[in-house]
């Protein structure tokens, strides 16, 4: 939509969260052991690992399932998982990089003047909802997008969905639902 | 009666006979219904003389049968689980809905919803509980009650985070929507928990209106309603002269005194503060504030354009600097040779006869000098440095400048750090004089300071603090090397088990040390005894001497082998003394210890290094369990029980002191007490 051309808007996405399996059987303990940087939680099952090159922070499960998270885009995601797949792999486990896939994004955005939230929940009964006893923002669902917007009343937005297309249309979509409940700014 | 078309003639003239209970068809006379079945209220007598409808109400969703057909006892039995459920519920919604003294016409939109709840399945996987508050707190909130979803979980002892999430599902799933809560709402109910007595209305109305302003000002979004409401009744209360402090506003309204400060800052931000009260009441001015956080947000990003300025002013500066700098150096060409007795001169001297010696400088540079002076401060530390580092090479005997040092102080300031093609020598021997002529001048503008000639002793002052600092390494390394080694030995035993793989995590506390081995008497105050010396083991007293003081001829060894082993841990050998009586606690090597209840690790581990020598700190427990068969060899057997029974309960607090004495005093102290 046109609006949020004119202003250019900049989505900032700060996390992308993937998960992918290594089709095989782990041993946390040899990971926990003879990795550089890993955390062994052995109350939850899994090992932390964390990469610095992409900056990344991996949950290894021994059933091969690996979550990663802390990535800044889509792609760094990939790589950083790729990475410790062959870092797996050096290790000894004869892994395979399979069914990678991107849960959740989430990202960060500006406008550039406050929203008056009562107004913008009172304008989006159902799926708008404020609680001020529980969290400052205004959190608006969009069900068909699966995505979360958390509105706050200086402007900022918090944006999660499944991918990073999902979050620049759900942008897109509340952009006018904001700008009528704008409150325009005296300085 | 439904008025139905006859099988056999097909004609509709049907008679219905109420009394009989038939209906026949007219025409061919055929028999359609026989005892028809009445559906009509009937009425009985009830014992004050009214009258009530017989029957029981059923609701549309339950199933028919009941079973208080004909018996009344079993109504729990066979009913339903939804009908359980909502009895549960409903129970639960009256209990709570009464503590939060809600009326029944509350409590029964809120099992309404809670009907709602369980038939969309709401409840499946959540406490009831939890369920039944937020159906509460779903009708505070449609009805504007002044309940706050913080009194519910005071009341259930819940994370008022985990009932929100609950509500919040609740008023989605059943698309209820909650209007709004309105601080103002807050203000009745808290005004009259802060008891103002005959002004309460007053302080009501001025808080009302202060919170109207703070909305306009925009400080409520975002914001927990009940902080506005107790920064609006402060300001209100101190305006009709009532003294309610903060803690007091807080224990009623439930924020924390950081939440408080800060709105009451934020509301001192708007221009409204600036009115007097009279004036407040009056008029309503029309500017509206920016949200707090927004103005935060601008603050931060004004900073940083205002550094960005300032960065490029200094580099500005900077360019006018090189320009002086080249006209000092060529000055300092010409008149170098002075310049060590001017050095001398500087120690001791002020700067006023540097100041008449100044000729001419350019005066443009005096302009400068403010502005760069300030800059100065910042670089003066650095000054400082090269002072002292340019001292050695002062024996160059580089120009002495009586100009510069006026001038200069404040441009060489900036000199020093910035490196000069021109000579590198000069620079540093202006730095030096003007460094100390900078000196000076703290000196005599502040009159405090007395750097000049204390600086080098400062410095090797640090230099000696870091071997101080080095040595106190040393001691706390040694002081704690127990710990160390511990943490050593941990990870190495871990380590092991890891490799041959029974690494546990977390190693379970020995129960060992809980278990209390059955006691075995063969009177009462045998056991009476036995589990006194088990259970109640005070430090305060000294149970050997208790002991001794009634077992003469098994005492004295006692006390030999007491004395004898030194430097070991006389704490545990008494311990073990008391354990002289119960023969069925195993006294080996091993075990002493660990049979000794719970009490006694403290008493054994904390002693030693309180009541004993520093040197006698080594480890108690080997030394302990060496000297415990050793102790159990030389004690004979023979106890006189009930004597020392009695003799323990007369005698637990007096003997302390004698038993002190009679032990030379210092190893036998009071730390913590185990009660008696």
């Amino acid at each position: 939509m046109e609006p949020s051309d004119d202003v250019a808007l900049d989505i900032i996405i700060t996390n992308v969260v993937a998960v992918f399996r290594t089709r095989c059987h782990l041993n946390l303990r040899t990971i926990a052991l003879e990795g550089v940087n890993v955390i062994y939680k052995p109350e939850y099952g899994k090992v932390l690992m964390k990469l610095r090159k992409p900056r990344i922070t991996a949950s290894i499960w021994s059933s091969g399932k690996i979550i990663c998270t802390g990535a800044t885009s889509e792609d760094e995601a990939k790589q950083g998982a790729r990475r410790l797949a062959r870092t797996l792999q050096k290790l000894g486990f004869k892994v395979r990089f399979s069914e990678f896939k991107v849960v959740n994004v989430l990202a960060v955005c500006s406008m550039p003047f406050a929203i008056r939230l009562i107004d913008f929940t009172k304008n989006n009964r159902p799926i708008a909802s404020y609680e001020p006893e529980l969290h400052p923002a205004a959190t608006y669902r969009i069900k068909t997008l699966k995505a979360t917007v958390q509105v706050f009343s200086t402007g900022s937005l918090t944006i999660t969905g499944p991918n990073v297309q999902t979050v620049a249309t759900a942008v897109e979509h509340i952009y006018p639902m904001l700008s009528e409940c704008q409150k325009p700014l005296r300085k | 009666m439904s008025s139905r078309v006859c099988k056999n003639c097909g004609g509709t003239d049907i008679d219905v006979d109420q009394a009989r209970g038939d209906a026949v068809c007219v025409g061919c006379g055929s028999v359609l219904e026989d005892n028809i079945i009445v559906s009509e209220v009937q009425f009985m007598e009830t014992g004050g003389g009214g009258s009530s409808a017989v029957g029981q109400f059923v609701a549309g969703d339950a199933s028919g049968r009941n079973p208080t057909f004909g018996d009344g006892f079993c109504t729990g039995v066979g009913r339903e689980s939804q009908a359980q459920t909502l009895q549960n519920g409903r129970r639960q919604i009256n209990t709570v809905g009464h503590q939060l003294q809600l009326n029944q016409h509350c409590m029964d939109t809120a099992f309404n919803f809670y009907k709602m709840a369980v038939c969309k399945r709401l409840t499946r996987g959540r406490r009831v509980t939890h369920v039944v508050a937020a159906c509460l707190y779903l009708v505070c909130r449609t009805e504007g009650t002044p309940h706050m979803l913080l009194d519910l979980s005071d009341l259930l002892q819940v994370n008022v985070y985990v009932l929100g999430r609950t509500f919040l599902v609740l008023a989605r799933e059943l698309c209820i929507n909650a209007p709004a809560i309105d601080p103002c709402l807050y203000i009745p109910r808290f005004a009259h928990m802060l008891e103002f007595g005959e002004k309460n209305h007053e302080v009501s109305m001025t808080a009302l209106r202060l919170l109207q302003r703070m909305k306009r000002d925009w400080m409520h979004t975002g914001r927990r309603p009940s902080g506005l409401c107790g920064a609006a009744l402060l300001v209100a209360a101190r305006m009709h002269e009532f003294r309610r402090t903060i803690k007091e506003i807080i224990s009623v309204v439930k924020v924390c005194e950081a939440t408080l400060r800060k709105r009451l800052n934020e509301f001192e931000d708007t221009p409204t503060s600036q009115l007097t009260i009279e004036e407040f009441m009056k008029v309503d001015l029309d500017q509206e504030c920016d949200p707090p956080s927004f103005i935060a947000g601008q603050r931060k990003k004004r900073m940083k354009l205002l550094e960005e300025e300032l960065e490029k002013k200094i580099g500005d500066v900077q360019g006018e600097i090189h320009e002086y700098q080249d006209e000092i150096e060529m000055e300092l060409e010409q008149s170098r040779p002075k310049l060590r007795g001017m050095y001398a001169s500087c120690a001791k001297a002020g700067p006023q006869e540097e100041e008449d010696d100044e000729i001419s400088l350019p005066d443009g540079e005096e302009r400068e000098d403010e502005e760069l002076k300030a800059v100065a401060q910042h670089l003066n530390k650095d000054l400082c440095d090269q002072v002292i580092s340019g001292e050695e090479e002062e024996e160059d005997g580089e120009g002495q400048e009586e100009r510069p040092p006026r001038r200069g102080p404040s441009l060489a300031s900036l000199l020093g750090p910035m490196p000069t093609a021109a000579s590198l020598g000069l620079p540093e021997s202006i730095s030096k004089c003007i460094g100390e002529e900078k000196e000076n001048d703290g000196d005599n503008e502040n009159g405090e300071l007395d750097l000049s000639g204390i600086d080098d002793d400062e410095i090797e002052m640090y230099l000696l603090n870091d071997k101080e600092v080095k040595i106190k390494t040393a001691l706390w390394m040694k002081q704690n090397e127990d710990y160390l080694k511990e943490q050593k030995e941990k990870e190495e035993r871990i380590a092991k088990e890891k490799e041959l793989g029974i690494y546990k995590e977390k190693k379970p506390k020995s129960s060992g040390s809980k278990k209390r081995a059955p006691i075995h008497a063969s009177t009462a105050n045998e056991a009476i005894e036995k589990m006194l010396e088990q259970k109640k083991i005070s430090t305060k007293i000294n149970y050997d001497i208790l002991k001794e003081l009634n077992i003469k001829p098994s005492a004295s060894p006692a006390r030999q082998t007491a004395e004898s082993p030194k430097g070991a841990t006389p704490g545990a050998q008494r311990l073990t003394g008391r354990y002289r009586k119960p023969t069925n606690v195993p006294l080996s090597l091993g075990t002493p210890l660990s049979t000794l209840g719970k009490r006694l690790w403290p008493f054994i581990s904390a002693q030693p290094p309180k009541k004993l020598a520093l040197d006698q700190k080594a480890n108690p427990l080997p030394v302990a369990s060496e000297v415990v068969p050793h102790s159990v060899l030389v004690e004979s057997g023979p106890v006189v029980y009930d004597d020392v029974a009695d003799e323990e309960e007369e005698d637990e607090e007096e003997p302390c002191v004698s038993a002190m004495e009679l032990l030379g005093g210092n190893e036998y102290g009071c730390d913590d007490d185990d009660g008696f």
